[in-house]
């Protein structure tokens, strides 16, 4: 016996005033609502139907559409698979099809049907809702278009970039040239007062050629096109020659240098050229900073878990930087506040580049600063970077061990992260444990697609700043990819632009670094469905809500409250639980007004009811909760065990027969 | 006096290059094109080669290649000059055979140090 079933044997038999609430519900939904035949034509039909298929009344609808296969479906075709489909599953959700209307005009619908079945298990009639869903479809249709200019303004960028990098820098090598020697010959003619002129326009003119360096730098960070190239090096050696081509630098504003390169740090095999730019942006930072103070440069060599590392650290003695001004100082584009860029001057790139330098070498770059006493910039480097480590793995096989060597329970939602930093996996995998996520990591772009292929996770974790693939270019993989496009993907990345990620697909776009609580909770937000099982708890008393939670978060449940009726309806918009636990005395709208609404929406029928209550149940009161609720426990005679045995009784049964589930009261 | 064969297409490198090299004592001789700049170290022998890599006619990686197969020229050292500040350029130049490497825009200090690098030193 259906729900829906019950509930017309009440109506027959018990209250004909509710006959007139689901007559009323009926004419004045605003879905479609219908019953019709398998050889297509209309039982039912209300007027919300007719009008979404343009005719005037349902009497008209009917009198006309005799054929729904072939008068109402655009491609007749999606009758046979509605049909098909409903003898394998007996129900379809969001089935989507172009619709004629009566004026011949087209429309996009999307229908939740099931079947209606006679004690022989023939196939009575069909039922369903029809929702117009073109406004929607037009929205899709717009945001495709805007993805595929987005990628082709992605594409012309980088092919803008890089001919920028040869056209800025021909007439600036012509600049910087002529005004260092012209600066030269005036020098030889004793005109000293070109020669300060002509100073200023070299500087000038470097100055520029660093900023168009650094924009280039991110631009081909962030398009994925910067390159790593491994050689081996000795690391004393390497400190000696920065601090010789930087001290003029360092020591400009009466500042004393200090090297400490002992000939003990070895030698590192890693790229060479980004090392020492890593150095030469800290340096020059710090010199930048620093007015009469000490700057040293100290290596460092050590080893953790089996893996040599190299520590480069750069002190100061400058101006240093509040806590606020320490979170942003690693970010493209920002210094410490505008007026630093007044006063110091600078691109505000350095120091993200570095950050982004160290990490596509397997490092990273950290920073600790007191205002007023200087900062300690810790570049952070693995002594060898393994030629394979730089380059994605061309399959899946050889990083299957990574495939999630904790023992959790395979129903706890997996992470799919993908970023090339080894940290952020490290990082994220043990606060995620910690809050039941199973996590699988991929250091470069084609590494996650196939993993996400293989294991298709619940959610994809995804960075933008990548060597060889970055993640617009991933994410445009993935969501054209039909085995992996319906997997929700959110952004976690420095770069903030939001509007090309949401074009191109993304589902949500948090930005580095990570704040735990709100990544968590986008992430339950995906992961709910496939994951830990949500029950919504409907009760007024704060106390019992809390004890409630507690409880349920203990057993791994999701636990969603509201304090009345009301707003336990709103939570239902927005989350669909697997059970909900209800009080029946609430202000606003009790609980037996909260149950009838939830089962009257089609939607909402196949969750399962369990009311607490302390109240006296009366007959009365059990007729009127009939049918709406799964069983009703009483507070107090009811301990946790059998609280959780009756939800996880509710959830097992839920998920076997979804739509289906005979609703009985005890 | 030492002899730098000046192999560049555009004429304001060139001309700036060469008077601030002049400066320094270098006799100067111009190519423009790369197949000009292999002709002109033949005939003149040179002491070193600053070569533009993006060249027309012969781009910079094919006139080295050819200059360091031929006898008369393999000797002269060639320093390659490139716009484009990339590690994965100076392994092309290299492998094309010149021996030395610097960037565009030039810093003058550096290159002038690259250049006495390579030229020997001539016996007294």
């Amino acid at each position: 016996m259906t729900p829906w079933t019950n509930l017309k044997n009440d109506v027959n038999t018990e209250n004909s005033l509710t006959e007139t609430n689901y007559r009323s519900i009926v004419e004045h939904a605003i879905e479609g609502i219908f019953q019709t035949t398998p050889d297509g034509h209309y039982l039912l039909a209300n007027p919300a139907l007719a009008s979404i298929y343009g005719y005037a009344s349902v009497e008209e609808l009917k009198g006309n559409v005799k054929e729904i296969a072939r008068q109402l479906y655009v491609d007749p075709a999606r009758r046979t698979e509605f049909i098909r489909l409903m003898k394998e599953h007996d129900a379809v959700w969001g089935f989507e099809s172009p619709i004629y209307r009566k004026d011949g005009s087209v429309i996009w619908i999307s229908e939740n049907v099931r079947v209606i079945r006679d004690d022989a298990d023939k196939v009575l009639y069909y039922e369903g809702t029809v929702e117009d869903i073109t406004q929607r479809k037009r929205t899709e249709e717009e945001l495709r278009r805007a993805k595929t200019a987005a990628e082709e303004a992605s594409r012309s960028k980088s092919q803008f970039l890089a001919n920028m990098s040869h056209e800025l820098r021909t007439p600036l090598n012509a600049i910087i040239g002529y005004s260092e020697l012209l600066r030269e010959e005036a020098g030889d003619l004793g005109q000293e007062s070109f020669v300060s002129d002509l100073g200023k326009i070299q500087k000038a003119g470097k100055h520029l050629l660093e900023l168009i360096n650094g924009v280039l730098d991110i631009a081909k960070i962030e398009a994925g096109k910067m390159e790593i190239h491994l050689e081996a090096f000795d690391v004393a050696a390497m400190l000696s020659d920065v601090a010789a081509t930087v001290s003029p630098v360092v020591e400009k504003k009466g500042n004393r240098f200090e090297v400490s390169a002992p000939a003990s740090l070895g030698i590192m095999q890693t790229d060479l050229t980004k090392v020492r730019q890593c150095l030469f942006n800290l340096l020059g930072n710090a010199g930048k900073f620093t007015h009469e103070g000490l700057i040293r440069l100290e290596g460092e060599r050590i080893t953790e878990n089996g893996v040599d590392w190299l520590l480069f650290r750069v002190r100061d003695s400058g101006v240093g930087m509040t806590p606020a001004q320490v979170a942003k100082v690693f970010e493209a584009f920002t210094q410490a506040d505008a007026s630093t860029t007044r006063k110091y001057g600078g691109t505000g790139l350095g120091l993200a580049i570095t950050k982004e330098f160290s990490r596509m070498i397997g490092g990273d770059t950290l920073v600790e600063s007191v205002l007023g006493r200087g900062s300690v910039f810790t570049l952070r480097i693995p002594a060898e970077l393994s030629a394979k480590a730089s380059q994605p793995s061309p399959t899946v096989t050889n990083t299957q061990p990574s495939v999630e060597e904790i023992t959790l329970t395979s129903d706890q939602p997996l992470v799919l992260l993908i970023d090339d930093d080894v940290t952020i996996h490290d990082l994220i995998r043990r606060f995620l444990h910690k809050e039941g996520f199973r996590t699988v990591c991929a250091q470069s772009g084609m590494e996650g697609i196939d993993l996400a292929r293989k294991l298709q996770p619940s959610i994809i974790v995804l960075d933008v700043m990548m060597p060889t693939m970055d993640g617009w270019s991933v994410l445009t993989r993935l969501k054209g990819d039909p085995e992996v496009a319906n997997i929700p993907v959110v952004m976690l990345t420095m770069v903030d632009n939001k509007e090309m990620g949401f074009s191109l697909g993304v589902d949500d776009y948090m930005l580095k670094p990570i704040e735990r609580s709100g990544f968590v909770s986008v992430l339950r937000k995906y992961c709910t469905p496939q994951g830990a099982p949500v029950v919504l708890v409907v009760e007024d008393d704060a106390v019992t809500r809390e004890l409630m939670r507690s409880t349920l978060e203990k057993e791994e449940f999701i636990v969603v409250d509201a304090c009345s009726g009301v707003e336990g309806l709103q939570k239902l918009i927005t989350t669909k639980p697997a059970v909900i636990l209800l009080d029946l005395m609430m202000p606003e709208m009790d609980g037996f007004q909260f149950a009838r609404e939830v089962r009257s929406r089609p939607e909402w029928q196949d969750i399962p009811i369990l009311v607490m209550t302390a109240k006296d149940i009366t007959s009365e009161d059990r007729a009127r909760l009939d049918g709406h609720v799964s069983r009703i426990l009483q507070k107090g005679a009811c301990s946790r065990e059998e609280l959780l045995a009756e939800i996880s009784a509710r959830i097992t049964r839920a998920t076997r027969i979804t739509l289906t589930e005979p609703v009985t009261i005890s | 006096m030492k002899k730098l064969l000046l192999v560049e297409d555009n004429e304001m490198n060139r001309d700036m290059l060469s008077r601030r090299l002049a400066r320094r004592g270098y006799e100067i001789i111009i190519a423009t094109d790369g197949e000009q700049g292999i002709s002109e170290a033949k005939q003149q022998s040179p002491d070193l080669i600053i070569m533009d890599m993006s060249l027309p006619i012969i781009d910079g990686w094919e006139a080295t290649r050819q200059l360091k197969q031929c006898a008369e020229t393999k000797g002269i050292p060639v320093l390659a000059l490139t716009a484009h500040a990339m590690a994965g350029e100076r392994d092309r130049a290299l492998e094309a055979g010149c021996d030395d490497y610097d960037t565009k825009p030039v810093d003058f200090t550096r290159l002038l140090g690259k250049i006495e690098n390579l030229i020997p030193v001539s016996p007294p």
